[in-house]
């Protein structure tokens, strides 16, 4: 009898706590009136970045919520000009066509990356080699198949490279990576350029022993697992590439001296930029003239259409991008994922672009 | 007339799994109609995929906007999947067959849940649980054991040497392994509840006859449940050609060439799908994504004949039992 009044008891305990749970819940929600929420979706580069950033930028602006996910840069796209999303991700510029189809659309530089070639080279992987863009695009295009080619080894005088076959490891999901892998080997090289061409994902030449590999982490692991490989693969897996014992290759710039992508020569190659890049800041910050400039950089963009559904979002995208700029920017945030600054005039060039955003 | 809740609801319920279907069907179909119109039958045979320069302004071909240079050729992914589907069903089906009626006959029936436990515990695993252990284990031990020794036993014929290259381990070796493992449960576990099934009756009279206990598996048993097996052969066949993530991390990643030995890398179409769906996206001609809507086509009508050959199949062993 008392075991069944208590059970009685404790239901309707159990009860009242779900009525106040859900009254609690229904009074957050009237609260949360005046919070906007905002969506962010795209690159898998800018993901880990947009991750350190929001909760940084909700201590500051607690009205305003921001939810991110990681699907790519095409997708990043797409969902900002069909309006899914408030800003969309993505490691590259929109083409002209796509521009024309989707006027209202704004490209943002939000930071700077970069990408190293790496390779695993039994007995070389703590030397820096020499490498250019022609000599890649042999090595990718199956023309330079062996370490020891005379095209390498006259980059390389006295060392003795071995006499194995080189495998060329490409990504084979869309990527940011492969765009500007494929655009510096565009540039340099006049019969990529015809050839395959760049574009976040491009058609591979056949190559004998050339493997495909999924995202950056799937590069890593292919380039670690299969000595005499070579990969391209975002700044940002410094730490991986260094863990697992990858070689990093000096480049050769458009003023043909070599360089390794270090924070002088990132800056280098973006500052030289600076006064070409027009006021929609559409531009390949790849292949940049100068001494000291790295070849393989590029913008990290947030693709937002000028034309948001309510004053209220248009505020809450123009605040997080400005934060984005400013304090965003501070090495605090960049360096966890081997980003870099933009420079100011650039800044200011995506402030003026930040300030079309209405609605 | 009366209404009955019971059977309305029930109706309405049964139609929805074949509506969607037509639908999936019809949505596709019409999608990708301009891919259709533009590719043609080199669609099917082109073994080159190129989306085309999508930074240049889009060209007029066959009366459709389309990007710079684009080629949509998908051969080499038809290929990957019914090879790496096949080899892993070659592979699958005698170690589901051994399997099932090992646990049915050779197990002690008390330990019997627990063995069939274990099969249906494997069914269940994540696909990209498996594609992780493939890529970390499957993969090196390929690369460093499994490729060396087939080449240097098998090496004779070409499809098994390393000679020409693909000593990494991905490729379609890795992908069958990995496909095998994911349907040999599913295969196995079919097959062995209707093992269970067998009346004891025809056990015991091919027993009485004096027939071995291998002899009743293979004599009695085995035809009583030939249907039940090429329905699980079915089934996993179904899961092989869909398999995508799995398949995706120890494929290789293979573009614009074919497999010419089973180390060789390749591409399947799910897998294909899913890599290129992003950069398809950023086409401002829609070409891609469309022709990318066009290979779902072709797997789903892969899938639809592949159920309908395995259907004659059964048919075929019922009249001849029957005759």
């Amino acid at each position: 009898m008392t075991l069944k009044a208590n059970s009685r008891r404790s239901m309707l305990l159990r009860t009242c706590t779900a009525l106040v749970a859900v009254a609690g819940l229904t009074a957050g929600v009237a609260r949360a009136a005046d919070t906007v929420s905002l969506n962010e979706t795209g690159s898998s580069l800018l993901y880990p970045l947009f991750n350190i950033w929001v909760p940084a930028f909700a201590k500051s602006n607690p009205d305003i919520k921001v939810n991110t996910t990681s699907t790519g840069s095409g997708a990043g796209i797409s969902q900002a000009i069909s309006g899914v999303v408030q800003i969309g991700a993505s490691d590259a510029y929109m083409s002209d066509a796509q521009m024309k189809q989707a006027a209202t659309i704004v490209n943002i530089p939000l930071a700077i990356s970069a990408q190293s070639i790496n390779y695993n080279l039994p007995g070389f992987n703590n030397v820096h080699l020499k490498l250019s863009g022609p000599v890649l695009a042999g090595i990718y295009s199956g023309k330079i198949t062996n370490w020891d080619d005379a095209a390498i080894a006259q980059l390389n005088p006295g060392k003795k490279l071995p006499d194995h076959v080189i495998i060329p490891v490409h990504r084979t999901d869309g990527s940011g990576d492969t765009f500007i892998f494929s655009q510096y080997l565009s540039f340099s090289t006049p019969d990529w350029s015809n050839g395959p061409g760049y574009g976040t994902t491009i058609s591979w030449p056949a190559v004998q022993g050339g493997l495909g590999a999924n995202g950056n982490p799937g590069m890593v692991s292919a380039a670690q697992q299969n000595p005499y490989s070579i990969a391209y693969i975002g700044v940002s897996f410094h730490a991986q590439i260094a863990k697992a014992g990858l070689g990093t290759a000096m480049l050769e710039n458009k003023s043909g001296k070599f360089v390794l992508p270090t924070p002088a020569t990132i800056s280098a190659a973006a500052d030289a930029l600076v006064s070409k890049t027009p006021a929609d800041e559409r531009i390949s910050l790849v292949y940049a003239p100068g001494a000291m400039a790295y070849p393989i950089i590029n913008y990290e963009y947030a693709i937002v259409n000028t034309k948001q559904p309510d004053a209220a979002t248009a505020k809450a995208v123009q605040t997080l991008l400005t934060w984005a700029l400013t304090k965003g920017n501070e090495a605090q945030y960049l360096s966890q994922v081997n980003f870099k600054a933009l420079p100011p005039a650039i800044v200011s060039l995506s402030k003026t672009q930040i300030a079309k955003i209405g609605s | 007339m009366k209404i009955r809740p019971f059977r309305l609801t029930m109706s309405v319920l049964a139609i929805m799994i074949p509506t969607a279907l037509m639908a999936v069907i019809i949505l596709l179909a019409l999608y990708s109609f301009d891919a259709i119109r533009f590719n043609g039958l080199a669609f099917l045979f082109g073994q080159h995929w190129d989306l085309g320069n999508l930074y240049m302004d889009p060209v007029k071909t066959r009366g459709l906007m389309v990007p710079h240079g684009a080629t949509y050729g998908v051969l080499v992914f038809i290929v990957g999947t019914l090879l790496s589907s096949g080899i892993a069903i070659l592979i699958a089906v005698p170690v589901s067959i051994g399997c099932a009626i090992f646990i049915a006959e050779a197990v002690p029936a008390r330990f019997r849940p627990y063995f069939s436990m274990l099969v249906e515990l494997v069914a269940v695993v994540p696909s990209v649980l498996i594609g992780l252990w493939g890529i970390s284990v499957l993969v090196p031990l390929i690369a460093h054991v499994i490729a060396p020794g087939m080449s240097a036993v098998l090496g004779f014929i070409p499809f098994f040497s390393t000679a020409g290259g693909g000593g990494s381990g991905l490729g379609l070796l890795a992908a069958s392994l990995v496909l095998a493992l994911m349907i040999t449960p599913i295969i196995a576990t079919t097959l062995l509840d209707s093992l269970q099934q067998v009346p004891r009756e025809i056990k015991e009279s091919a027993f009485a006859l004096g027939a071995t206990h291998f002899e009743v598996v293979r004599g009695a048993m085995m035809p009583m449940v030939r249907n039940t097996l090429i329905g699980g052969i079915v089934l996993g066949l179904g899961r092989a050609l869909g398999e995508t993530m799995a398949v995706l991390m120890v494929s290789g990643g293979a573009i614009n060439y074919l497999p010419h030995t089973i180390f060789t890398p390749i591409s399947t179409i799910a897998s294909f799908i899913v890599t290129q769906l992003d950069s398809a996206e950023q086409d401002p001609t829609g070409m891609a994504v469309k022709s990318l809507a066009e290979i779902a086509l072709v797997l789903f009508i892969i899938t639809l004949i592949v159920n309908g050959l395995a259907r004659l199949l059964a048919r075929r062993f019922n009249n001849v039992r029957s005759a």
